[in-house]
């Protein structure tokens, strides 16, 4: 059984390509070379079944860069990238050459303005789109394993808890690089977000 | 005034004491407030910059992505964050120095967060919090300085300063897989300085590591290719990795070697071969398409040094 239609997938799916758009307008200005960013899929999964779906297919850790935000609907937003993925990006972006294993703690500074960029763009775009108005936190930056990141999944809730994930495809300095960004929200949550699609498909169907 | 303060100070004096620029803005970028921090580093008083608008007061000065971000923020409600790794200055704020110096001094790295702030009216302000980040951007570019440099001696052979076994083998590992990935050959070849127990005896230690130094030197002088591989790879054993030779073009090369080393002319009056320096080369050419390993080729290469050795040394003995 498919939790949103697939009316609504394409909608959002389009909201979220307005806000890649706009993060790799962004982050083009700041590279100084042309950045892609595109979202080719949304898939709404149970917190349960993302464990099998995503997680298995990754080794090694995830360098994530988190934000809660809150309005209509709250959901914390995670970007995940694999580590050394993470690692390429933000060493592209600043045209370095670094030996370290591990991002440097200024690095892990601009993986954390990288995951502002495009979750502030993603949730701009929901603003303009779905008229609403997000708050949001400062992004965090926390390196984790794939078990540690279960086990933020599966942290069970009184209410049922889903995931919002969007495959992510990064080209810097014309190096390609997928990722993920995944929204955690309860049902509650989940129900508010499909209404204001439901509502914005409704007026753009009208006019 | 909220909750948790007590009211027995000024806030105005626990803003000119934080070590971090504050600045409030209005959704018409009019600055609200501006802390002794910031007056302090963009040398602009508090006096001059109350109510002004903030884009004009530094004519251009600020970069597009601060203006943009600031923008964002107001338009949007949502945190922003400049990191000093991607941007470095965003504003025009100099390190103080209480003595009057740094005129004209470079602008200080920073780290620039942007949150929402909504007045008690329901409009939108922007409190802008900027720390420097000189001391850690300097700190990390020691750091990383530090690193590179002792990688490098790592695999850096200390008498020579031609790279070592270390480096050497982490190379040929590296070298034997793009073979198999990519085809081709690889030659490796073990060279061997004769007699030179004898020479150590005679010319004594130091007469030892200059004439390793000048051996080092010649061979390091025939490397075509960035990715041939030299190195020392024991006391007197020196190892050279080439790739896409042919057998007949390795004993060339080996050849080479030997005769470079020989018109040294470097006197060596314990020597059984000739009153002077000589090498025996030993050199293994493979096509590694079948499953050969590194180890296979390295006891090839050495069988071939010993023959040349045995054949009475100042030799060059090339198998495939």
């Amino acid at each position: 059984m498919s939790i949103l239609s697939e009316i609504e997938r394409d909608a959002l799916t389009e909201i979220f390509n307005v806000g890649a758009g706009r993060a790799a307008q962004s982050l083009s200005e700041i590279v100084g070379d042309e950045v892609r960013l595109t979202v080719p899929s949304v898939e709404v999964l149970r917190t349960d079944a993302i464990n099998e779906q995503l997680l298995p297919r990754i080794q090694g850790r995830f360098a994530t860069v988190s934000q809660n935000f809150y309005g209509p609907f709250d959901a914390e937003a995670v970007l995940l990238f694999t580590e050394d993925r993470a690692l390429s990006i933000v060493r592209d972006m600043m045209g370095s050459q670094m030996s370290l294993d591990q991002l440097a703690e200024f690095e892990r500074e601009a993986m954390c303005e990288l995951g502002n960029i495009i979750l502030n763009a993603c949730l701009s775009a929901m603003a303009d789109m779905l008229e609403i108005t997000l708050n949001s936190s400062l992004p965090q930056y926390v390196v984790s394993s794939p078990e540690e990141i279960s086990s933020r999944l599966s942290e069970v809730q009184s209410d049922e808890r889903y995931v919002l994930v969007l495959h992510i495809d990064l080209v810097i300095e014309k190096h390609q690089t997928d990722g993920h960004l995944i929204f955690l929200l309860s049902s509650t949550s989940l129900h508010a977000l499909v209404e204001h699609v439901q509502a914005y498909l409704r007026k753009i169907e009208l006019t | 005034m909220s909750s948790f303060v007590a009211g027995r100070f000024r806030l105005e004096d626990v803003y000119d004491q934080l070590n971090c620029g504050l600045v409030m803005l209005d959704r018409d970028l009019n600055i609200l407030l501006w802390n002794a921090w910031m007056a302090r580093h963009s040398r602009v008083p508090a006096s001059a910059a109350i109510n002004a608008d903030f884009a004009a007061l530094f004519a251009g000065q600020v970069t597009p992505a601060l203006l943009r971000a600031l923008d964002n923020t107001l338009s949007y409600g949502l945190p922003s964050l400049l990191s000093s790794a991607l941007h470095r200055s965003p504003l025009p704020l100099y390190p103080h120095h209480p003595g009057g110096q740094g005129e004209g001094a470079q602008r200080m790295a920073q780290s620039v967060v942007l949150t929402p702030i909504d007045n008690p009216d329901g409009q939108r302000l922007c409190l802008m919090q900027v720390t420097d980040a000189s001391n850690s951007v300097k700190r990390e570019k020691m750091l990383l300085s530090h690193s590179e440099v002792l990688k490098r001696q790592v695999g850096t052979d200390g008498l020579t300063g031609i790279p070592n076994r270390r480096y050497f083998d982490e190379n040929y590992a590296r070298a034997l897989q793009r073979v198999q990935e990519e085809g081709g050959t690889l030659s490796l070849f073990m060279i061997d300085v004769d007699y030179f127990k004898q020479y150590n005896d005679l010319y004594g230690h130091g007469g030892g590591d200059r004439v390793l130094k000048r051996v080092a030197e010649t061979l390091r002088a025939h490397l075509q290719r960035p990715d041939d591989v030299l190195a020392r790879y024991g006391g007197e054993e020196f190892i050279l990795l080439v790739s896409n030779l042919q057998p007949l073009q390795a004993a060339e090369l080996g050849e080479a070697l030997r005769q470079a080393v020989y018109q040294l002319a470097e006197p060596h009056d314990k020597s059984l071969v000739e009153r002077r320096l000589t090498i025996s080369v030993g050199v293994c050419t493979r096509e590694l398409e079948d499953d050969i390993d590194g180890r296979q080729l390295l006891e090839a290469a050495d069988a071939a040094l010993y023959r040349a050795k045995l054949g009475g040394r100042n030799k060059v003995v090339s198998t495939s």
